[in-house]
């Protein structure tokens, strides 16, 4: 037969040379973008239209709405602090080694403020320079 | 018997670095980054705090009294209905002094943490620059001046 030839089959083969190079710029992507967070406490952040970046490594002070605390230096994890006496020991350590760390406020949104308003009074108390009150973004309607 | 019957061909395999698992431990460390990635909150209001002097002398001065209370805002005393008509408000008075009249921010222990977030939002947003936030403990030293 002149025309009955036979075709060759060609492997079905799904490349995968170029998966793990693939798989590598995402692990990278990954690696760079990790930061791992200091204090993890779960809270429901107030939101604000205005919102500034926080400094870093400054030191965390989360609320709960029961009004359970975590304190942060920063650098370490968060610990729970049981009392307002602790709390305030603990500021000024932070305080006496460095006078300029900045200090941010996670406090739930809805926390009663009187939650807020004493530890507002120690970091007064403590002549803490600068606070974040850390936000959510708010969508406008 | 001759040498050459003893020569047997050597079949030589070629080197190679399997790859073929490559993948699946890069896609494991994927997974485990994604779990782990937490996207932490780290944008808000900033807010300094002034220095505390003792026996210092305070010049009374003209300012703004926001109280906000359960039942809603008083902007001097007045009961405001909406945050827009006290944007307004605010942004009348202000226009005159150039944005630098203080303005006092004062919430009852009871409010919501939202609410004193939701005026400081609109002051920055106005572009105050001169807010105060009394604590419970300021307010009873100055209570001549909060009597409301």
């Amino acid at each position: 037969m002149i025309f009955g030839y036979r075709s060759k089959k060609l492997k079905a083969v799904i490349p995968t040379a170029s998966m793990a190079d693939i798989a590598f710029l995402l692990i990278i992507f990954f690696i760079y973008s990790t930061t791992f967070s200091v204090d993890r406490t779960t809270v429901f952040l107030p939101s604000s239209t205005v919102r500034k970046l926080v400094e870093k490594n400054a030191a965390i002070i989360a609320i709960t709405k029961e009004g359970e605390m975590r304190l942060s230096d920063g650098i370490h994890e968060s610990v729970p602090i049981s009392s307002l006496k602790e709390l305030n020991q603990r500021v000024q350590e932070i305080v006496m080694k460095n006078p300029f760390k900045e200090f941010i406020i996670k406090c739930d949104r809805f926390s009663p403020y009187e939650n807020f308003d004493r530890i507002y009074q120690i970091l007064v108390d403590n002549k803490v320079k600068n606070i974040a009150i850390l936000t959510e973004q708010k969508i406008k309607k | 018997m001759s040498k050459t019957l003893f020569k047997i061909k050597k079949y030589r395999e070629e080197a190679e670095i399997p790859t073929a698992s490559m993948a699946d431990i890069a896609f494991l460390l994927i997974v485990f980054f994604m779990l782990t990635t937490v996207f932490t909150a780290n944008k808000g209001i900033e807010y300094g705090i002034p220095k505390k002097e003792k026996n210092a002398t305070i010049k009374p001065e003209e300012s703004i009294y926001i109280h906000i209370k359960k039942d809603g805002y008083y902007v001097d005393f007045k009961k405001f209905d909406s945050i827009d008509e006290i944007s307004g408000y605010i942004e009348s008075k202000m226009e005159k002094t150039n944005f630098k009249k203080p303005v006092v921010i004062r919430t009852d222990p009871d409010v919501n943490f939202q609410k004193t977030v939701t005026i400081l939002d609109l002051l920055n947003q106005i572009g105050v620059k001169n807010i105060s936030i009394p604590t419970e403990e300021e307010i009873r030293e100055w209570k001549e001046y909060f009597q409301d």
